[in-house]
């Protein structure tokens, strides 16, 4: 028997995407594909859980287990998925709404327990499924059809929040630049911890080119700067927060025992060196 | 004169150590063989606050927590009056009070029927056994040899309780009973009329219904558990943390309820036997998630310890009014059990079997316990984990080439599983509208179809599945029909009045959704006077029963909301009247009652 590479059409499942033409989820579709082909993961090896929105129906589009669940619960679903099933490579992916403003509370949970696990964020600025409102990483003063007369609401900025949170593994990328963002699907699944990418996908029917034009003109690969350290928080946080250029790359790399590793320890100290029954448990009942 | 059942209650603030007194002579029950229930009570604060609990010892078979005190140790009458309404005395019982406590005005409505009696509690810790902590220990040491309370089985209790903290802290806990057992010779010795009499049998365990909840999902197979902290339900979390890890589990404290639940679900996705608990407001929070589950078609199983509510309500004290809320709550049609224990053993029971339904029937189970017992200690004979029997899922032959369907519409409306790591079986499970192949559609055909088949599975599991309980006589004048912790006293009423002579019976379903329709249908119509029996002060048990077409006309109730429980005592006259065709009022509040109601915050 020869093995033979798989492609990455082996983990399309072959379903036409609902997605606008132009749509930056396109990129991020085939992005994964060819990710989990450069991993040579096996199909059933591999869970990608979603929320709701325009992106989080990727999950359909691929041949491997998927989880198509509900708005804002992609991570802690992906999160009770990789801790009680390790051998599974586990993927979270969501928009800006699910996993920043529905889902906002479970990202610093995952990121402070380091669970191995990859979240990917098709961050559009846009709630786009329910046609077109106002989300957290629109920009301020921006229109929207429930901000006729300008955004009022400052954006969250998601590197900084991942910074802030302790993620092991913070990268931004984007669909204008598939190269680019596969080795950053790539480099996250093969961190040990938890990762994210915030990938700028833009929303052609609600945003129209400005998304393209502003990420053509304001990247800026920042491996590519001389004293690049993804080990370093401080310039981590330089180019998470500067205002010049929109920073392409890994930010920030450190890892650390994850939360089932910890938990392995956990079990050794409850286990004290022996196999358990459940007789001997019921015997703790005893007077 | 000899008792064989004889209940005792003591109230005092924190430090005074009335709850880990009464954990002792739980545990002591327990050795003897004595049938023990227990409940415990506390304020509002977090340390050093009041605290109460009440044990109910008997020689027999027992239900409920019983009625009225036979005994009380009051350490302060302020600290009693919050409790006042939990602590009702008989008329005659002895009470034994702190002999500083200066208070006048006794807050016990029948005090002049009551056997007052000054000791020098705090003076016999501090002076003659050197600790004022061991307060408590003196107690017991004085209620076992007044009452004939198992005085060496208290000793054995403490030894273990204490054994490691070393000898001294033993010796010097047996010292103060000693002092106890000393002071009652000294002053008049035991009790004429009330001596408790019982002979060593095969002990018992001794534990409340949330560590046996526990102990069921553990022996169920459970292996991930998420929860969050919430009162009356996190004994749950706190002993799974401890056991699970022993069986290769994991527990998440999650951070909050809905992150919770859904990994719960995502654990389910991949294969293991999942979990959460919480209380009615972490219910409501949980609720989008079971409907998750529900049309995922995965299996997990939800544990709701009720307290009294809306909203934070009184989160330690019981009702059963999360009933609605567990069977119409979520959104969508969407197929679930919700299945109630009735007891600490029950708990047992009912959690194995939660897990059972879960897994075959692949959707979620509510447990709906509660505080009453949920949080009390009761003796139990070991459980026979033998009978447990939870089969695996059952995975699908899959060949190549083969199209998995994984919501296939089959006659009985369970599809087959598979789960991450199974070749052949990946499926997008979702929780949008799907085709039996996991295809997102919002057809109305697909959704109907799909709809019917989800909601075949109850018809399936109504069919498949009985678990009710009958009480008392076949030709009842009165059948009771009751749910969860009201079990306890309607049994010990129901069988008290059959041996008086009046024919009645309870109907108890275990499964709350879908109703068992024939056996209460066939309970009903074998009832000349029918009495709905629930702690909730809108009647939602009635009313679910009434919308299902299962009463009569001339149904009557007996009812209040939750934050004190029924006694059997009441549940009698209640049935008596319902045998008269009369509906029973719940007796006016007690002086202490009253008094405690100035007391609040």
């Amino acid at each position: 028997m020869t093995e033979t590479k798989p492609t990455p059409k082996e983990y399309l499942s072959g379903l036409k995407p609902i997605w606008c033409p132009g749509c930056g989820d396109f990129a991020v579709l085939n992005a994964v594909a060819k990710a989990l082909a450069t991993m040579e993961l096996p199909r059933e090896k591999v869970a990608v859980v979603s929320g709701i929105g325009c992106s989080s129906r990727l999950p359909g589009y691929l041949s491997t287990y998927g989880f198509n669940s509900i708005h804002g619960r992609a991570l802690p679903i992906a999160a009770g998925l990789k801790l009680s099933r390790p051998d599974i490579t586990v993927m979270a992916v969501g928009g800006d709404g699910d996993i920043f403003s529905i889902g906002g509370n479970h990202l610093p949970h995952v990121a402070r327990r380091n669970i191995d696990l990859t979240c990917v964020v098709m961050d559009n600025s846009i709630y786009g499924l329910t046609k077109g409102q106002v989300s957290p990483t629109t920009p301020l003063g921006e229109k929207t059809i429930t901000t006729g007369y300008g955004s009022i609401d400052d954006p969250i900025q998601p590197l900084k929040l991942l910074l802030s949170y302790e993620a092991s593994f913070v990268a931004q990328s984007t669909s204008l630049d598939m190269n680019h963002l596969v080795s950053m699907i790539v480099a996250a699944m093969k961190h040990k911890g938890f990762s994210f990418v915030n990938v700028r996908s833009p929303c052609v029917t609600y945003r129209g080119k400005d998304q393209y034009d502003t990420i053509r003109q304001r990247s800026k690969y920042i491996d590519k700067e001389p004293d690049y350290d993804p080990t370093d928080m401080r310039k981590a946080w330089h180019h998470a927060i500067t205002p010049e250029y929109i920073s392409l790359g890994v930010l920030y790399q450190k890892p650390r025992d994850t939360y089932d590793e910890r938990q392995g320890r956990v079990r050794e100290a409850a286990k004290a060196g022996r196999e358990w029954s459940i007789s001997d448990v019921m015997k703790g009942f005893m007077p | 004169m000899e008792c064989h059942d004889i209940t005792v209650g003591m109230a005092g603030s924190g430090g005074d150590g009335v709850v880990s007194a009464g954990d002792i002579l739980a545990a002591s029950a327990a050795a003897e063989g004595i049938n023990c229930i227990m409940l415990k009570s506390f304020g509002p604060q977090i340390r050093g606050g009041e605290s109460s609990c009440r044990l109910r010892l008997s020689t027999k078979q027992i239900y409920s927590q019983g009625d009225l005190i036979d005994v009380l140790v009051v350490y302060n009458w302020p600290d009693f009056a919050r409790f006042g309404a939990e602590l009702e005395v008989r008329d005659g019982a002895y009470v034994l009070v702190e002999e500083k406590d200066k208070t006048e005005d006794v807050p016990l409505s029948n005090a002049s029927r009551c056997k007052l009696i000054k000791i020098p509690f705090e003076k016999l810790a501090t002076e003659d056994a050197g600790n004022p902590k061991a307060k408590n220990m003196v107690t017991l040491g004085i209620l076992g040899a007044m009452f004939g309370l198992p005085t060496e089985g208290i000793k054995r209790a403490i030894e273990r309780k204490f054994k490691r903290k070393g000898e001294a802290v033993v010796a010097a806990n047996h010292k103060a009973i000693d002092i106890g057992i000393d002071y009652v010779k000294a002053h008049g010795g035991p009790a004429a009329d009330l001596h408790f009499v019982f002979s060593p049998a095969k002990s018992y365990m001794a534990l409340t219904g949330n560590e046996a909840t526990a102990f069921g999902a553990l022996a169920a197979g459970c292996r991930f558990f998420a929860s969050y902290p919430i009162t009356p339900a996190t004994e749950i979390m706190e002993w799974l943390s401890r056991e699970l890890p022993k069986f290769g589990g994991t527990v998440l404290q999650a951070e909050d309820e809905i992150s919770a639940i859904n990994s719960v679900v995502g654990a389910s996705f991949g294969g293991v036997r999942s979990m959460t608990a919480t209380s009615g407001p972490g219910m409501s929070l949980k609720m989008e998630a079971m409907g998750l589950a529900a049309m995922a078609e995965l299996p997990i199983v939800i544990v709701d310890v009720q307290r009294g509510g809306p909203s934070t309500g009184i989160p330690t004290k019981t009702e059963q009014a999360d009933l609605m809320q567990a069977v119409y709550g979520m959104h969508g049609d969407a197929p679930h059990a919700v299945l109630a224990p009735s007891d600490v053993e029950d708990c047992f029971e009912v959690a194995w079997r939660a897990f059972k339904i879960a897994e075959e029937y692949q959707m979620p189970v509510i447990i709906l316990s509660d505080q009453l017992i949920g949080q009390r200690k009761e003796t139990v004979t070991p459980f026979d984990v033998s009978k447990v029997n939870v089969p695996g899922r059952i995975a699908p032959k899959l060949k190549e080439g083969d199209k998995f369907l994984r919501y296939e519409d089959t006659k009985s409306g369970v599809s087959p599983i598979t789960w991450p790591g199974m070749k052949g079986g990946e499926y997008l499970a979702s929780g949008i509208e799907h085709t039996e192949e996991g295809t997102p559609s919002s057809q109305h055909e697909t959704h109907e179809r799909m709809s019917e088949k989800r909601a075949r599975k109850l018809d399936t599991l109504a069919s498949e599945y009985k678990f009710i309980r009958r009480y008392g006589s076949e030709k009842p004048v009165v059948g009771v029909l009751g749910w969860g912790s009201s079990k306890g006293a309607i049994r010990e009423a129901v069988e008290r009045l059959n041996q008086t002579g009046l024919a009645v019976a309870a109907l108890i379903p275990e499964i709350i959704y879908p109703l068992q329709t024939p056996e209460i249908k066939k309970f009903v119509s074998s009832c000349k006077h029918l009495l709905v029996v629930e702690l909730s002060h809108s009647g939602q048990f009635e009313h679910y029963l009434a919308a299902n077409a299962l009463l009569p006309a001339d149904v009557l109730h007996y009812r209040f909301s939750g934050g004190r429980v029924f006694t059997s005592k009441e549940m009698e006259m209640a049935i008596r009247a319902a045998a008269e065709g009369v509906a029973y009022e719940p007796k006016a509040p007690t002086e202490a009652r009253k008094m405690m109601g100035k007391d609040e915050e």
